[in-house]
Parts: C-alpha cells; sequence; structure tokens
C-alpha cells in the first residue's frame, strides 16, 4: 500500500533521499549547526577583523597593516608571549609537586584527618580567582601588605632595615606564585581520581617480585601514572595560559604583561582601542594554544589506553608516616591558610571597616556593617544580583542543551561528522576568555550581528561563557551517553517510540545526574566569571565579578569585599553539593 | 508473515566494505517459530536489526505482513514497524518501575495505534502481560532490582503487551545461567506457540535452536548455508560447516563410488580403501570427493574379544579402530578412536568400560552416516 506512494516520489528521488538522510540524522545536523555558530563564526569574525583596517560598526578595507603593527614591536610580543609560557611552566611545577604531594598523602598514607585535608584541598574552588588575588594583593602590597608589616618588623628586631617588602605581589614572581597554588586544586582532583583506578596489584606483584618499596614506585607506580600525571600537567598548563586574573590584577601594576591582558590593554584600555591588532595578538594567543591542545589530546589518548582500572574496591596498603604525619598535616594546613584562609579572612576584615579607613585599623574607628547593608539596599547591586543570576541560569542551561544535543550526535551518530564534531566541540577548550570576548565584540557590532542588539546585553555573556564551557560539558556528557547501553535506546525503537520520544523519556532522564551535576558547575563557573564578562561589560549587563574589581579599583574596598564575602558564602555549599551530585552521578551510571 | 529477498547489508571497516550480510533469501509462515543459528559474527544478529529496522539495509527488501518496510528506496523507522524486540541485555530502563516499563510501547506514538489510551487500560494490559511471565507481584518494583531471569521476563512482557504481528529474539538467553536458560527456553516457546505470534529468534546455541524451533537457518558468514527443520539440520546437514554449528560431528573423507541406488544411498570409499554406505541428500556422483559426517552418539562400540553376532553388513558400517583419550563426564563417556581414516569420537553410556590402546569395531549404521 505504502509502496504507491514511494513511487510517487520517484521524480524527486534524488532530493528526497538528502532529506531522508537528513531527517534520519537530524541531531547531526542540528548539532553541526549549533557548533558552527558558536564555534566557527566568531572565530571566523577574528580573522577578518585581523585583516581588515581597524573600524568598529563598518568592516574596513582588506590589509596587512594589523599584521606588520604586531611585529613592529616585537619586544612587547615577546615579553608577552615569554611571561605568559614562563607563569604557566613554573606555576605548574609548582603546582604538581604540591598536587602530587598531597594527593599521595590523602590517598596513601596513614596523615591524621585524611577526609578534612581532601576538604581543604578542595575549598580553592569555592573562592573566586579575582577574591583570592585582590586579598593577596593587599596581602603582600610592598608597602602597606598586611603581611609585610610585620615581616619588616621582625627583619628589623634582626637588625635589617628596608622600607618596603620584602615581598612584592606586583612583579612576575607574584603572579607566578598566585597561580600554582590555584592550579593545585585541579591537578590534585585527577591525581586523585588515577590514584583511584590505580590497580594496587600491580604493585603487589612488584613487591612479591622481591622489589622494595621504593623501586615498586619508581619501576611500577610513577611509569603507569605517568600518563595521567602529564595529562593532568598539560589541563593545568593550559588553564594557566588562560588564567587572567592575577595577569590583571598583579602583573598589570608591576608592568609585567601577560597576553591576555597584552590583548585586554589593547581592545579595553588604551585610547584608541585597537581593535585589528587586538584581532591579531588574539589569533597568535589561540594557535599556541591550539598546539597545546593537540598535544594534550595525544596525551589523554594514550592515557586512556595506558590506565588499567581495576574497580575493584581493594585499598592498599597504608605507607605509615611515624613522625612525619603532622608534618604533612601541617603542610596541608599552610597550604588552605594560603589559598583559603588568610584571603577570608582579610576579605571579612575589610569587608567591616569603614569607608576610606586605613586597612590596620588606627584608634578610634569603629567596625560598620554599612558595606552589608549598602548591597542589600542599593538597587544598582540588586541589579547586578540580578543580571548575575540571569546570566547562570541561562549560561548553564543553554550549555547543557547543546552538550546533550552534541554529546549525543557525537556517540549515537551515524553520520560521518562525528569527528569533526568532536574536535569542534573540544577545539573552544583552547580559546582564551579575553579572546572569545573580543571575537563576540566584533560579531555583534558589526553587520549583520549589530541587528541583533546582542552586544551590551546579558545575552552576549551568556553567549561568550557557553562557548567556554562547551568543551567540558560535552566531555561530560560523552562520558555520560556512552555508558547509556545502546540498547536501552533501541528498545525504545522497537517499542514503537520516534528518536525524539526516546530522547526526551528514555535518555534524558538518565542521563539526569550528570545533566544536573553539570548544570551546576556550569552556574558555578560562570557565577564567578571574570573576564568574559569584565571585556563584554557595559552600563546594561554588569555582573558581580567584574563588578568586585571595578568597585575595588574605584577605591570602595569594602564594598567589593563585602560582595565578594556574600559570594563566598554562596559559593561554598554549592561546591560540596555538586561534588557530591558528580560521584553519585558516577556511581549510579556504574551500577 | 515476513519475506526477506536478497539482503545485503554492508559496513565500512578498515579493510573496506564488508558485507555482514550477503545476500541472503528466506520468508517466514504466520505463527511460525523461526530461528538464525550461527557462531558470532555471522551476520544472524544484523540481519535481525535490519528487520526491526535498527540497521539500514544496503540493498534487498524486506516485507512484514505484506507491507515493504524496507527496500532501496524505502526505509520505515523501527518504531513504525508491527515489530517488537527483546535485546540480549533485557535493556529494562533502569528508571522506571517494571510496571512502567511494561507499558511503556502503550504511550509511544509509534506502531500504528490509533486512539490513545487511558491509564488505567494501559494499567490493566500492562498487568495482563506481566501476568503472562508470572511478575504481576512486582509490578511497582523499581526496575533494577530484579534479577536476571526476571528482567528477561520483564522484556518478553514488554513485547507481548502490544501483541506485535512480528516478535525478534536478540540472543534473549545468553546472559541467564545454565538452569535457568533451559526453562526460559519452554516459557518463550510456549507463549509465542499459544499467543500464535510470529518470531525469529537469534542464537548460536545449537541447543536452543534444536529445541524450540519451526524452522533454523544456519547462517556463516553472511550467508544461509541450509535452512530446515530441527531434525533435517541435525540429521542430514548440507554440509560439514553446518553439521558443525548444529553439533558435535564426526567428519571423514571419502569419495562415492558406483551409482547411487535405493533412494539416496551410495557407497563411500575413504582413503585407506575402506567402503562405507552412507546416505547422500544431494546426490554427488562418481567422481569428486565428499565429507561423511556422523554424530558421536550415533556410534556404537564392539570389543573384538567378546563373541557377538556378526552385523549386517548392509545396513551397518564397522570400521576397525584403537582406544585413544577417554573422557569420563558422569552423564556419558566420551571416547577418541583412532582409525585408519582419522580420529573418531563418539559419546556412549557411562557404563561402557574401555581401556586406552584397546583394539575395537566401531559400528555406524548406515542411515546415520551422511555424505555430501
Amino acid at each position: 500500500m505504502a509502496d504507491s506512494v514511494l513511487h510517487d516520489r520517484r521524480p524527486f528521488g534524488r532530493i528526497s533521499q538528502y532529506l531522508n538522510a537528513a531527517r534520519g540524522n537530524w541531531a547531526v545536523v542540528a548539532a553541526v549547526a549549533v557548533m558552527v555558530v558558536f564555534v566557527v563564526v566568531p572565530l571566523t569574525y577574528l580573522m577578518i577583523t585581523s585583516l581588515t583596517v581597524s573600524s568598529i560598526g563598518t568592516l574596513g578595507d582588506w590589509t596587512l597593516e594589523n599584521y606588520e603593527n604586531a611585529f613592529a614591536s616585537p619586544d612587547l610580543v615577546y615579553q608577552a608571549f615569554r611571561n605568559t609560557i614562563g607563569v604557566a611552566t613554573i606555576g605548574t611545577a609548582i603546582s604538581l609537586m604540591l598536587a602530587g604531594l598531597f594527593a599521595w598523602l590523602v590517598e596513601r598514607t596513614d596523615m591524621p584527618f585524611r577526609n578534612l585535608a581532601f576538604i581543604v584541598i578542595l575549598l580553592p574552588i569555592a573562592l573566586p580567582s579575582i577574591l583570592f588575588v585582590l586579598s593577596w594583593t593587599v596581602l603582600l602590597a610592598p608597602r602597606s601588605g598586611l603581611l609585610n608589616l610585620p615581616l619588616r618588623d621582625m627583619l628589623e628586631f634582626l637588625g635589617i632595615q628596608l622600607t618596603d617588602g620584602p615581598f612584592d605581589i606586583y612583579t612576575l614572581g607574584g603572579v607566578i606564585f598566585l597561580d600554582s597554588l590555584r592550579g593545585v586544586t585541579t591537578i590534585f582532583l585527577m591525581l586523585v581520581a588515577a590514584f583511584r583506578l590505580f590497580d594496587a596489584t600491580l604493585e603487589d606483584a612488584a613487591k612479591v617480585s622481591g622489589a622494595g618499596t621504593f623501586h615498586t614506585i619508581r619501576s611500577v607506580t610513577i611509569p603507569l601514572l605517568a600518563p595521567a600525571l602529564l595529562a593532568a600537567c598539560m589541563y593545568s598548563f593550559i588553564s594557566s595560559m588562560d588564567q587572567f586574573e592575577a595577569a590583571l590584577v598583579a602583573g598589570l601594576p608591576g608592568q609585567v604583561l601577560l597576553l591576555p591582558t597584552l590583548i585586554f590593554f589593547t581592545v579595553r584600555m588604551q585610547s584608541p582601542a585597537d581593535y585589528g591588532l587586538g584581532a591579531v595578538y588574539s589569533i597568535m594567543f589561540m594557535a599556541l594554544m591550539i598546539v597545546l591542545l593537540v598535544l594534550y589530546r595525544r596525551i589523554i589518548n594514550k592515557s586512556e589506553r595506558f590506565v588499567t582500572v581495576s574497580g575493584k574496591a581493594y585499598r592498599p596498603q597504608m605507607i605509615v608516616l611515624g613522625r612525619w604525619r603532622y608534618l604533612a598535616l601541617a603542610v596541608v594546613g599552610l597550604f588552605g591558610i594560603a589559598t583559603v584562609g588568610l584571603p577570608a579572612l582579610t576579605l571579612g576584615w575589610i569587608s567591616v571597616l569603614p569607608p576610606n579607613s586605613a586597612l590596620v585599623l588606627g584608634t578610634g574607628t569603629q567596625l560598620t556593617f554599612e558595606a552589608y547593608i549598602d548591597i542589600f539596599t542599593n538597587p544598582r547591586s540588586l541589579k547586578i544580583v540580578w543580571n548575575t543570576l540571569v546570566m547562570l541560569t541561562m549560561t548553564a542551561t543553554i550549555t547543557m542543551g547543546i552538550a546533550f544535543l552534541v554529546s549525543w550526535a557525537i556517540v549515537r551518530g551515524r553520520a560521518r561528522g562525528r569527528g569533526l564534531l568532536d574536535g569542534m566541540s573540544f577545539l573552544p577548550y583552547a580559546f582564551p576568555g579575553v579572546t572569545v570576548a573580543i571575537a563576540l565584540i566584533f560579531v555583534f557590532l558589526n553587520p549583520p550581528g549589530n541587528y541583533l542588539r546582542v552586544y551590551g546585553s546579558v545575552s552576549i555573556l551568556v553567549i561568550g561563557l557557553t562557548i567556554t564551557y562547551i568543551a567540558f560539558s560535552t566531555r561530560l556528557m560523552n562520558g555520560a551517553i556512552a555508558q547509556i547501553g545502546r540498547e536501552l535506546e533501541e528498545a525504545g525503537r522497537t517499542s514503537g517510540a520516534t528518536q525524539l520520544e526516546v530522547m526526551r523519556r528514555i535518555t534524558l532522564p538518565l542521563l539526569m545526574p550528570a545533566f544536573i551535576a553539570g548544570w551546576i558547575w556550569v552556574a558555578s563557573h560562570a557565577m564567578r566569571s571574570f573576564s568574559i564578562p569584565l571585556v563584554l561589560s557595559s552600563n546594561k549587563n554588569q555582573v558581580i565579578a567584574p563588578e568586585i574589581w571595578r568597585v575595588w579599583q574605584v577605591g570602595h574596598l569594602s564594598t567589593a569585599a563585602a560582595y565578594g564575602v556574600l559570594l563566598m558564602i554562596f559559593l561554598i555549599p554549592i561546591t560540596f553539593w555538586m561534588r557530591r551530585l558528580m560521584t553519585r552521578a558516577n556511581r549510579w551510571m556504574d551500577g | 508473515m515476513l519475506r526477506v529477498e536478497n539482503l545485503r547489508k554492508s559496513f565500512t571497516s578498515e579493510g573496506g566494505l564488508v558485507d555482514a550480510v550477503d545476500d541472503i533469501t528466506f520468508s517466514i509462515a504466520s505463527g511460525e517459530f523461526f530461528t538464525l543459528l550461527g557462531p558470532s559474527g555471522c551476520g544472524k544478529s544484523t540481519t535481525l536489526r535490519c528487520v526491526a529496522g535498527l540497521e539500514r539495509i544496503t540493498s534487498g527488501m524486506i516485507e512484514i505482513d505484506g507491507e515493504v518496510v524496507a527496500s532501496n528506496s524505502r526505509n520505515l523507522e523501527a518504531n513504525r514497524r508491527p515489530i517488537s524486540m527483546v535485546f540480549q541485555s533485557y535493556a529494562i530502563w533502569p528508571h522506571m518501575t517494571v510496571l512502567g516499563n511494561v507499558v511503556f510501547p502503550l504511550s509511544t506514538r509509534g506502531s500504528g495505534k490509533k486512539r490513545r489510551m487511558s491509564r488505567k487500560e494501559r494499567r490493566d494490559r500492562g498487568m495482563e502481560a506481566l501476568k503472562m511471565v508470572q511478575l504481576d507481584h512486582l509490578a511497582d518494583r523499581d526496575a533494577p532490582f530484579l534479577s536476571g531471569g526476571q528482567q528477561q521476563r520483564v522484556a518478553l512482557a514488554r513485547c507481548l503487551v502490544v501483541q506485535p504481528k512480528l516478535l525478534l529474539l536478540d540472543e534473549p538467553l545468553s546472559n541467564l545461567d545454565a538452569k535457568l536458560r533451559e526453562e526460559m527456553r519452554f516459557e518463550i516457546k510456549d507463549l509465542t506457540a499459544r499467543l500464535g505470534i510470529s518470531t525469529i529468534y537469534v542464537t548460536h546455541d545449537q541447543a536452543e535452536a534444536l529445541s524450540m524451533s519451526d524452522q533454523i537457518a544456519v547462517m556463516s558468514g553472511g550467508k544461509i548455508l541450509q535452512q530446515g527443520t530441527s531434525r533435517e539440520i541435525y540429521l542430514e546437514p548440507s554440509s560439514a560447516a553446518v553439521a558443525r554449528i548444529a553439533g558435535n560431528v564426526n567428519v571423514l573423507e571419502g569419495a562415492i563410488v558406483g551409482s547411487i541406488e535405493t533412494p539416496h544411498e551410495a557407497n563411500v570409499r575413504m582413503p585407506s580403501g575402506k567402503m562405507l554406505r552412507c546416505r547422500t541428500v544431494e546426490a554427488k556422483r562418481g567422481e569428486g570427493n565428499v565429507e561423511i559426517m556422523f554424530r558421536p552418539e550415533l556410534v556404537d562400540v564392539r570389543l573384538d574379544d567378546k563373541a557377538e553376532p556378526p552385523v549386517d553388513s548392509a545396513s551397518v558400517n564397522s570400521l576397525p579402530a584403537r582406544v585413544g583419550r577417554i573422557d569420563f563426564t558422569g552423564d556419558h563417556l566420551k571416547a577418541h578412536f583412532e582409525t585408519a581414516d582419522g580420529e573418531v569420537i563418539a559419546k556412549l553410556a557411562p557404563n561402557v568400560v574401555l581401556t586406552n590402546g584397546d583394539e575395537v569395531t566401531l559400528l555406524i549404521k548406515a542411515e546415520n552416516c551422511v555424505a555430501q
């Protein structure tokens, strides 16, 4: 009966064949379309801007002038590249040593309070970078730093006279210090995961073959963990390259220029702004990042083949530290104080100081909650909180929606474009926040993008953040979807459900734990996001993290600190809730 | 009921295009229990998935209940075909209850239902299906809290609830333990027979295939080697390959001598010069080598030192042999024998006493010897 319908269609055979193929793979088609809009379009605009005469509102004439300008001042570019790579290299090395030590202490030794230590090492995630960096400039400013003052007193007691220092945060060393401390938690989590997946019977096998503890660690443990270690380093290195807060707050005042700040300076600080030159710098920065990303992918592909997943709930023997256990605990404690304790205390202290007061309390000054009252009554701050909430809700929802679609197409799709899609969704990991932001400026200030009137709204922040979080969220979803047996979906199809129905009633509910965990991850990162909202900020779309910096810049330190304290109070429980959800999501999937 | 004509399904793999299913044709009568039997990778599951609509066919035609569902120019999606399927992993959705799983097909838009059912109606239908598999007492339990056998029954109930025209079973018993597997065999066979559902059953287990099927198609390398009833496949295999897929078999070489006499019987000479009388279904006359096949359980042993009446050499073949390795497994004795023309295995009663090195005579009835 249906055959007659079929024959009627024959004259349009070829067209209907294409339509049919598209209909069968509509998820892939949609996913590719979304990725083109979010990844290819901004990249293209960046390219075009680098090749045209700098102007905003219309596209200028083609030119190579921008590239000539970039190479006309090679010292500046060279310095920025050298500093960026130097900070990332040294910072990652220090992070790795600390993280490796901590992971080993927490997973393999009898150090007391290991669970508490785990939480302490995790806590920095809950502290937005901008707050961490600002508070350390208060602590280690060369003249008035709250830590430098007592240190100078002590040195004076020893007979050494100094007018400032001994430490100065506004130096390359200061930036490295901040970056290395921030990098520890991520590497730590990756190493702990590797430790837990590690099949400890491999070590036992070495031991019963006659190898001693150190021989075993050297010849079995480290070689087997090496790919995971390398992957963690690479990840941390790439993140360090993109770090903006320390470069801006500690680096720029001390004339230490890094690539992100060089771009920011060119496009947003100097007058007149040079968009063409900013685009050239961005492309150079991205090219470097893409090289690193390709290396990183090679490494993880290799390490995935290498890691022996045991899945057994078998805990290897604890190494007895003896007397050293309290020293170990003290090191962890010191880390906690440096990353969270001191910054939080500093911010708390500043937030209750009266406006324009000195940081060290003189006689007769009264502590006050004025800053907090101001935040809760000022319509401007309410608007900022509202903007932030809108931004993080939209970003998390859109990002996870896209991630679901794209991952589904990657994992389940049959079309040939899957590999390309996989690459496109991972590529944004190589996009520094600053470059994404300026690419969006070009997209939405030039025709035809300017007709959308997105520039200056919260939506443009959402688009920018979505681009930067797509890589992480698709990785998360890829893993989650791959764990859902294909037959669960096929059973839906043979039960009479359409592909869309299967997605809605089977795939999505099964993915819920991972989806929610990812949603919260994106939301909490969006909440503290700094570089993208800063570069794209206007009067109407101020959000909390850049606002803190802005308020701080104009001298309202107590207001900025009060914002920070409120943000932390909000973020700490969310961070731990998210951890719980993510672990539970994984366990649920495995079970 | 089902017609599959010249079905071909190719996949691109590293070595280029590979035909997983290579031009196969078969059909199933209404209410028939049809089995695709073959080793893993022979294309039987791919064939089933093509019928289900989970794979797009490369060429050929599939017609279910008079409607072409797949051809070179048409591909009806899985949800619109009048089929139901049980998967190897059961594919029980862990986020639903047992009843939720079973009534799911009643609430989808596909499979050509005209009207939406009320909640109560769906529940009643679901309970009815669960009753058929004796799981109605677990209806409201969460699906992950079921044993393998119970999940298997839920998967079956999920198919029966829509009264499909064609039921597809993809190695449904392979994840169960041996005892449960035997139990479920009869239960599945009984249910489909009682409801008169046409069934395609895919398995690599010859015992399942032989005990359940009305028709068996033996597949290998993407092709159907032989199709027939269980008895035909087991006792009259068309080739050694089929005989091996259907069970343990002794294969010796020989050549037919003279003409084929009484319907399908011939003399076969083996390399040693020894003659065997065999049945031959596909006549292969005179020249050309044939394979002589006989099942181990159809071999008798006579110890030479005992005086027994002579055998009727016209209907029983006798082969001198020496006893080799002997495996005593309890329910039978598996004995290996060396003959002038190769090794022969016999499956004997457990009380037979043999000693390694004994000279014996093997007796095989001509009707149990197949030469092809």
